[in-house]
């Protein structure tokens, strides 16, 4: 196999599945509600783009995401490294991480509507949430797995608390921590659309259902496809993100 | 510690019961009040119903997702060609809310089991591929030579070196598929159902039954809880010879 032919292997899969797609929206053996054929999709997606509104519907669900997002980063540092450096702390909020890591924290949805309303906030607060478990989790195995050896020389050196946590500890940390932000911005995004469609009359969750229920299937796989190009793309930030402040290490964060 | 533990968690309940019997609205129980309509929720049959039909969509979705995403996943970590061929396309698909392709599902499959067990599957996949994937990239290419040189096949290869060594891996993988899981589940049932606990907290939203909200948040919690021990006792039991299988 020749280099070229390598590296467009991945794109026959990809072309491979657009054409039995649109051989099965021209058969006319489907309805066309489903499969649409992708010359009517790529139209509403070209209709997405310049309409004021639609990118409005994609600013708000951006802006739900992003917000519970940072908010979590925030939290989840904070209480993730200081697991990591203290026993106790450890010993108390561990059992309370790992116990309810599986639970599904969507179900605390509809109490949330109720504690902070229908609006915005709800869904901020619920992707705060599941955001939160990642980056505390990955954070704390980075905290707790800082080398001993590094710790007892910056302290032998006569490195003040302060200076070892800034210049031992948060290093050594960095790149667990991005590994828990690049688990946690695809949940952020999945969050906000769940929490879209259960309810809400904005955002492109909302749109999805809509389109749905106004039949007009090519209209929602282009918001799919807009929701699937953001996802994509805060992936891709978060590694950008990466790769520019961790120089000294690189580190595959599906690995670890 | 364990004594500082139990204290600590005892505070935050007596803490939540005190502040409630204070006066919190209406959509804040007590966590006797809590205890007291679960335990009478286990007594009724409409609890298991929709538990278990919550569980028949959730536990196939997972089983298939995880074979098919164990399966590929070894294959694309040995096969170089697959790799080349389908890997490009899982990475680039990953960070996708796999959630969003549930009306189409819907379209496609009906509004019935099949679609939300056919989601489940799909958002399954993904973690387990990914870690059986790197599971078998990490495995040490002396093992893998010193097999070869012993005279292995690649059978007996991939049986007695690759496997036990990506297994860990894919238990790490199949623990987040698990929670994903019952996330996917939830979430599909919360928008179209007519059982499952996502269903029953709809109707206890709609009908403002909080004491049926705590209910259903409280069984699929437990439910999540059971699966995720589930997942970890069967890794300690296959994994035995691991040192450190967490």
């Amino acid at each position: 196999m020749t280099p070229v032919f390598q590296r467009l292997l991945p794109f026959l899969v990809v072309a491979a599945v657009l054409v039995i797609w649109e051989a099965a929206a021209v058969s006319g053996l489907w309805s066309k509600l489903l499969f649409p054929s992708l010359g009517s999709i790529a139209y509403e997606f070209g209709v997405f783009l310049i309409t004021p509104e639609r990118l409005h519907e994609a600013w708000v669900s951006l802006y739900r995401a992003l917000g519970g997002f940072a908010l979590a980063a925030v939290v989840g540092i904070l209480v993730g490294m200081l697991m990591g450096r203290s026993k106790l702390v450890a010993g108390l909020l561990d059992p309370l991480f790992s116990g309810t890591y599986a639970v599904p924290k969507l179900a605390l949805f509809p109490i949330f509507i109720f504690v902070f309303g229908i609006g915005s906030l709800s869904k901020v607060a619920l992707v705060f949430l599941e955001c939160l478990y990642p980056i505390v989790i990955m954070s704390y195995h980075g905290a707790r797995g800082v080398n001993r050896v590094l710790l007892w020389s910056a302290q032998n050196m006569g490195a003040s608390r302060g200076e070892t946590l800034r210049r031992v500890v948060i290093p050594a940390t960095a790149p667990f921590i991005f590994a828990g932000f690049r688990v946690a911005a695809p949940v952020a995004m999945i969050v906000v659309v769940i929490t879209e469609m259960v309810s809400s009359a904005d955002g492109l969750g909302y749109l999805v259902t809509y389109s749905l229920s106004s039949l007009r299937t090519d209209r929602m796989l282009a918001v799919v496809v807009v929701i699937a190009l953001i996802g994509y793309l805060l992936d891709k930030a978060v590694v950008l993100a990466r790769d520019r402040l961790i120089y000294w290490e690189k580190l595959d964060t599906y690995y670890v | 510690m364990g004594v500082a533990r139990a204290g600590f968690f005892l505070s935050l309940v007596l803490l939540w019961q005190l502040l409630w019997s204070r006066g919190l609205p209406a959509y804040v129980l007590s966590p006797l009040e809590i205890g007291r309509h679960f335990g009478e929720a286990l007594g009724s049959a409409e609890l298991y119903e929709h538990a278990w039909a919550s569980l028949g969509r959730s536990l196939p979705g997972f089983a298939i997702g995880t074979f098919f995403g164990a399966l590929l996943g070894l294959a694309a970590g040995m096969a170089r060609w697959f790799d080349r061929l389908f890997s490009p396309v899982v990475f680039v698909t990953y960070p996708v809310p796999k959630i969003v392709m549930l009306p189409i599902f819907m379209l496609w499959f009906g509004i019935g089991d099949l679609s939300k067990v056919l989601i489940i599957a799909l958002a399954c996949f993904y973690p387990v591929f990914i870690n059986a994937y790197y599971g078998v990239k990490a495995t040490p290419a002396i093992l893998v030579w010193s097999a070869l040189n012993m005279g292995a096949r690649r059978g007996t290869i991939l049986r007695r070196v690759v496997l036990p060594s990506a297994a860990p891996m894919i238990f790490a993988g199949m623990r987040v598929s698990l929670a994903l899981s019952f996330i996917v589940m939830f979430a599909a049932e919360m928008i179209n159902a007519r059982s499952g606990l996502g269903h029953l907290i709809r109707v206890a939203e709609n009908s403002l039954r909080f004491d049926l909200m705590y209910v259903s948040l409280l069984a699929v919690g437990l439910l999540g809880y059971a699966g995720d021990r589930l997942v970890r006792f069967a890794q300690r039991r296959l994994l035995a010879w691991q040192e450190h299988a967490a």
